[in-house]
């Protein structure tokens, strides 16, 4: 089954870093253009809004922001519009899209009451896992 | 073990040799009778490279002069008179191949397999049974040394069944190995295979006995080490097989170590087997817990499971063996665990949270009662590491009230050498005359048994038992059941205490039972006046030993987990148990605030209002003493299960939330603690002797009551939450204990 989202394909190796920077930012407004639908898809009205999306997507993409290798950059690309055509697709689940892009790498445990924010080090590490 | 040791053989052989090894078909090979009768010209002169025994194994000369010499294939060692053949290629450097010669058994020389060439002797000789005598020239690596191997191999490969693909033992079997190495590559058989038929011998050994070449290693082990007269040799020739004679058990709490000295796969582990092949499995070198010996042990995990527990060898502790309860308890590590925080609700049931919540209820609830009523009580199971941080934790939030089961209500931690074995498991082979003071070895610590048991068989030291009566496997003489023989025996009115005066190097052994007891310091005293007028503590020898029961206890009582008060636990409304299952939990009062820390849904959960889950010693780092004082660590050897934390990280981030933090945030750190507190604990794989006898120790003016002593532990399968947990010991208690 091709790709819904048209304009994703795998394009020659960009000869800058310019290029390669450019191409970041197409991804980034195709990734935002294409976020409504996603709502729509995954039904993810009421946990999330749109805003809140594309700053996830932003912060995946800054992620990589000291990348200077236009090679490595068109691989990263590569992966997220890999990504975006899955989710797009709907080749992913809603709990998918929820456990990577809404509740983030902070798994569900929060510590978000104002008591909590003087908490060691150790503590915070003890309530994420045993191992540290 | 045997064969394990062949690479390293090989790749000792110098550069120079290696061509001549490559496998190649001459006719040496293609006519045996030619390569056997070809014999080699003679080395002029042995340039060979300094040897390393094997294994490291070291020599002790009792008499210098009795040293003689032998030359093995032109090497010259020096041995000690006495010393075997066998010994001598193994002080050489030259791992012998074997099957029935195992160095703590007693030498059987039927299987062959050792057979080397002496010079000038006829034929070749089974070296494990051959007396080297000085001079002797030993070839190990001659064709005619090759062949009878071959021989042998081939003999025993006759009736043994093609059985590798679906043998347990396959991947560590000797008979596997040795016939790669020495066996021919081909058979000449084509008769039909004996076999026979099965034997059951209860619910930890599984038996295909079709499988066994008569070593008998395992009748050997039966009868020398472990002391029941169970397995025997039934037949003869090819009718010969290995049996209990009647339809009978093996119960012996030694019963698993013949799986490992089995060569062949005829003797193998019930539980293991079919579940996993030994090369799929981790290794981690660990400690055991189940009682307080800290038997050296190796866990093989597979990804998160515990597969198997097999001893370690430490001549100081445990030597090569392991008790069953050691080997066979880890199916406990799966099951009753708890993997969640948990808060019971006002329906009484429990109900999961987040660490965060559960912390957060302990800490509010910790700050409303009085100091004086908070209690800590740590398990028999605890590392030093968290019993140090609840010590920290109760002494921070204003209470002193913390102590580890098992060492009584008011236990004595000022004097080192009043609850640690002075003499030291090894130094009680040199022992001539054993006193039991209410203890009974063979359950409470199966590898001191042993050795008690050891020392009788080589020495015929005599053994005096005083409390219930009880099962040993050794020659004993029952004195009494109380402290009324104490007495008389201290009185010089028993004729046991001239035993003890006139020994040479008398041992007491006190049994940790004793703690409990309302008149325990006048039994110590009683105790202690005995060793001094029976000279048992002297400069040179310190026979005044107590055999403590849980892993915890040692530990405990030097880094001074000792209680307040010993009523606290009737006034106390803040309970903390950290795996405490055996404390008296009916005395907490009803509306106490019970928080349970510990791996297993045990007895203590009954009764928590709040479980924090804990990993087990299979799964944390964790500093253990053991009752002779030594101190060793466990390894993490799976990841732990659920939610579970480790138990002093638990109490660290408890501090935390309550408000009082713990200021040590990582392992060192809290080690450097334990090393200002207890600095004995710090060096590990040490056994530190205590500085001060009880001469120092102020007299007792306690009453001493006239109740007998009772057993200590009740069933030897089944004493922590662990083996409680398992079903392996739950068969071996419902089968073997003789009701
Ligand atoms: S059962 Fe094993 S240890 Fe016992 S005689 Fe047979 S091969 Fe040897
Ligand atoms: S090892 Fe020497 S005869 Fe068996």
């Amino acid at each position: 089954m091709a790709f819904r989202l048209t304009g994703l394909k795998v394009s020659p190796n960009s000869a800058t870093l310019e290029e390669a920077r450019a191409r970041v930012f197409d991804f980034f407004k195709a990734a935002c253009r294409s976020i409504p639908s996603i709502m729509e898809i995954y039904n993810l009205h009421d946990v999330v809004t749109e805003s809140q999306l594309r700053s996830s997507v932003a912060s995946e993409i800054r992620k990589h922001a000291q990348v200077s290798n236009p090679k490595v950059i068109d691989l990263l690309l590569f992966k997220g519009m890999e990504e975006l055509g899955n989710i797009t697709e709907h080749a992913k689940q809603r709990h998918h899209i929820i456990g990577q892009y809404v509740v983030g790498g902070q798994g569900l445990v929060q510590d978000l009451s104002a008591k909590d924010q003087g908490n060691s080090d150790f503590l915070k590490k003890f309530y994420n896992s045993n191992y540290f | 073990m045997g064969l394990g040791l062949l690479p390293s053989r090989f790749s000792r052989i110098p550069a120079n040799r290696l061509f001549l090894r490559s496998i190649v078909s001459n006719s040496h090979r293609q006519s045996p009778e030619a390569a056997a009768a070809a014999v080699p010209p003679p080395e002029p002169t042995p340039d060979l490279p300094p040897r390393t025994p094997v294994a490291g194994a070291r020599v002790h000369f009792p008499n210098p002069d009795d040293a003689i010499e032998v030359f093995v294939d032109g090497y010259p060692v020096k041995i000690p008179k006495g010393f075997t053949v066998f010994q001598a290629c193994e002080v050489a450097g030259v791992d012998i191949p074997r099957f029935c010669y195992h160095s703590r058994l007693s030498i059987a020389g039927n299987c062959r397999m050792c057979l080397v060439e002496v010079e000038k002797s006829p034929k070749p000789v089974a070296s494990c049974a051959m007396p080297a005598l000085p001079g002797m020239k030993i070839k190990t690596d001659t064709p005619l040394a090759k062949k009878a191997r071959e021989g042998v191999m081939e003999f025993l490969l006759m009736n043994h069944p093609l059985d590798c693909p679906i043998c347990d033992q396959g991947g560590e079997c000797d008979l596997q190995d040795q016939s790669m190495a020495f066996g021919s590559d081909r058979g000449r058989f084509t008769e039909v295979k004996r076999s026979v038929v099965d034997k059951n011998l209860g619910p930890l050994v599984k038996t295909v006995m079709t499988r066994c070449i008569q070593c008998t290693r395992c009748v050997r082990f039966a009868t020398e080490i472990a002391g029941v007269q169970d397995l025997g040799m039934l037949g003869r020739g090819s009718g010969e097989e290995i049996g209990t004679y009647v339809e009978k058990l093996m119960t012996s709490e030694l019963s698993g170590n013949v799986i490992d000295i089995c060569p062949v796969g005829a003797l193998t582990s019930k539980p293991f087997a079919f579940k996993a092949r030994n090369w799929e499995l981790k290794g981690t070198e660990s400690i055991d817990v189940t009682d307080a010996v800290g038997s050296n042990i190796r866990i093989d995990s597979r990804g998160p499971e515990v597969m198997r527990i097999i001893p370690r060898l430490n001549e100081d502790i445990n030597e090569e063996w392991i008790s069953d309860k050691t080997r066979f308890c880890y199916d406990g590590l799966k099951r009753q665990r708890l993997n969640d925080p948990m808060i019971r609700g006002s329906d009484g049931r429990f109900k999961a949270v987040s660490w965060h919540d559960a912390l957060t209820v302990v800490a509010e609830i910790v700050h409303e009662v009085k100091p004086e009523e908070i209690v800590g009580i740590a398990g028999r199971l605890s590392d030093a590491e968290s019993m140090i941080a609840l010590k920290d934790f109760l002494n921070r939030m204003g209470s002193n009230n913390v102590w580890c089961e098992g060492n009584g209500p008011n236990p004595n931690a000022d004097l080192r050498s009043g609850y640690i074995m002075n003499t030291g498991i090894s130094s009680l082979e040199k022992a001539d005359v054993f006193l039991l003071v209410g203890t009974q070895p063979r359950v409470e610590a199966a590898m001191v048994n042993a050795r008690i048991r050891k020392t009788v068989r080589a020495s015929n030291a005599k053994v005096g038992y005083v409390g219930p009566p009880a099962d040993f496997n050794y020659d004993y003489e029952h004195l009494g059941t109380g402290p009324q023989t104490l007495l008389e025996i201290v009185e010089g009115r028993h004729p046991f205490f001239s035993t003890i005066s006139n020994a040479k190097n008398p041992v007491i052994i006190v049994g940790a039972g004793l703690f409990e007891r309302e008149d325990k310091d006048a039994v110590f005293s009683v105790v202690e006046a005995i060793a001094k007028k029976g000279n048992v503590v002297r400069p040179d020898w310190n026979g005044f030993n107590v055999l403590l029961h849980n892993a915890a206890q040692a530990a405990a009582l030097d880094l001074g987990l000792v209680p307040e008060s010993n009523q606290s636990i009737v006034t106390a409304k803040f309970v903390y148990l950290m795996g405490a299952d055996d404390a008296d939990l009916d005395k907490i009062p009803k509306d106490a605030f019970v928080v349970y820390q510990g791996h297993h849904g045990d007895r203590g959960v009954y009764r928590a209002n709040v479980i924090l889950p804990a990993s087990a010693f299979s799964e944390k780092e964790g500093t253990y003493e053991n009752t002779e004082g030594c101190t060793q660590q466990t390894l993490p050897a799976v990841p732990t299960v659920g939610d579970a934390r480790d138990d002093w990280k638990i109490i660290r981030a408890l501090s935390e939330v309550a408000g009082v933090r713990l200021p040590y945030d990582n392992f060192g750190a809290i080690r450097s603690r334990i090393r200002t507190v207890a600095p004995n604990l710090s060096s590990l794989d040490e056994r530190e002797p205590a500085t001060f006898g009880f001469s120092v120790k102020p007299e007792s003016n306690q009453k001493m009551s006239s109740t007998p002593f009772k057993a200590a532990v009740e069933n030897f399968y089944m004493t922590d939450s662990i083996t409680r947990a398992s079903k392996i010991m739950a068969q071996c208690s419902a089968q073997l204990l003789k009701k």
